[in-house]
């Protein structure tokens, strides 16, 4: 069954003779990107998104698209043994697992911790993750015709893959500009301070909020 | 021993599969599963899957964190099942043989002193025995997991691969990397 690599035919190796394998998971830890860079490339992003679609819906859908694998790759980095040197834990929880993205996803993505996280009173399977600032939307200006439109639908998207590889199925999960008037997901003050604040609604599926029922049962 | 490693999705599509044996006190790391014993091999992985469902969501989790190395979950006649789940729902399955002297079958202790790391220290405290509890077994068999898992992140992070379509690992320097765990740890 094993394969000697140097046998194979058709494996091209990299010049240098270094394949993935042979870099360092914790290479990239501390190393941050700049933001020109990373802004050039999400407006290219959103320009290739932009390309026939024919709402604003449809375009919140292909960023929320572009990000989702991004989520589910960075789960299993960020509870990788190379991570988290202490013992390795995946949440099994919804809890735990919303604590897991506003923390140290958020922490990992744009250096500091999501500003708050809430239960939604009116829906029992649906969290509000807030961003006061959130990075993605810093150059952006929507002309008049996309105001609906908020181009964290990207950051919704990781945040939807980190959720559905977990184990925890969500309906959807989408990103809004918590409107002046305070209205639609709840009273929010201090709207002049932060004109671009950011709500990201989790809604989970039936089941899942059913599971967490059971195992709050089980007392585990 | 002999030892079946198979990495399982989400969705329980096998998605890679290694067999090997020990190359602890002298082993050749050269698989023997009999004929009969390596066609059944899949069926009992693909049964403990349940046992793995089991456990994931079982009582035990602290603090709705469970911890990804599951320990020995599963038994089928001579074959014993060890579990590492990631925190995206892949599992990692070892299947682990002992040879009939170390399970007390054959000619009854004769082999002591050839077994492996995991599973040869038995021989020290309870008989010749081969235990799957025993701590040494599992520190070894965790080992692996986490070299293996290593690997696995970086295979992740590849961004044509997607564990959600079920994409296999063809790399060869994957199974390199697992080889040479195997032969460390196992």
């Amino acid at each position: 069954m094993s394969t000697n690599p140097s046998q194979t035919p058709g494996l091209r190796y990299p010049t240098n003779k270094k394949t993935i394998y042979d870099r360092n998971l914790n290479r990239s830890k501390n190393a941050e990107l700049s933001r020109a860079a990373f802004a050039y490339l999400f407006i290219e992003m959103i320009s290739y998104a932009q390309k026939k679609v024919r709402d604003v819906n449809d375009l919140e859908k292909r960023l929320n698209t572009q990000g989702y694998p991004l989520g589910a790759k960075l789960l299993t980095l960020l509870t990788s043994p190379a991570r988290c040197h202490t013992a390795c834990l995946g949440p099994t929880r919804i809890l735990p697992l919303l604590q897991f993205i506003a923390q140290t996803l958020w922490r990992h993505l744009f250096a500091r911790p999501a500003d708050s996280l809430e239960r939604s009173t009116t829906s029992p399977s649906d969290y509000l993750l807030y961003d006061n600032d959130p990075l993605v939307n810093q150059y952006i200006s929507l002309p008049r015709e996309l105001s609906q439109l908020n181009c964290a639908a990207f950051v919704a998207g990781i945040i939807e893959g980190v959720c559905d590889s977990a184990g925890f199925a969500t309906e959807s999960v989408s990103a809004h500009t918590v409107s002046e008037q305070g209205g639609g997901e709840g009273v929010v003050k201090g709207n002049e301070l932060w004109p671009g604040k950011t709500v990201f609604l989790i809604k989970f599926k039936p089941e899942v909020v059913e599971r967490e029922e059971i195992l709050a049962r089980g007392g585990g | 021993m002999s030892y079946n490693f198979t990495i399982f999705s989400p969705t329980d599509t096998p998605l890679f599969t290694h067999e090997f044996g020990t190359s602890r006190s002298g082993g050749d790391g050269i698989p023997r599963f009999t004929t009969a014993e390596r066609s059944l091999n899949p069926f009992i992985l693909h049964s403990s899957l349940d046992i793995v469902e089991e456990v994931q969501w079982g009582p035990s989790t602290t603090s709705g964190n469970a911890p990804m190395y599951l320990k020995h979950i599963d038994k089928y006649q001579n074959s014993y099942i060890s579990c590492w789940i990631t925190a995206a729902n892949v599992r990692f399955l070892l299947l682990t043989r002992p040879r009939d002297e170390a399970l007390g079958l054959g000619s009854g202790g004769a082999g002591s002193q050839r077994g492996s790391l995991a599973g040869g220290r038995a021989g020290l405290g309870g008989g010749n025995v081969y235990s799957p509890t025993n701590p040494a077994t599992e520190e070894a068999v965790k080992n692996f997991f986490v070299d293996v898992y290593e690997a696995w992140v970086k295979t992740v992070m590849n961004p044509f691969f997607d564990v959600g379509k079920g994409d296999v690992v063809r790399s060869p320097v994957f199974r390199t990397r697992v080889a040479a765990a195997a032969k460390k740890y196992l």
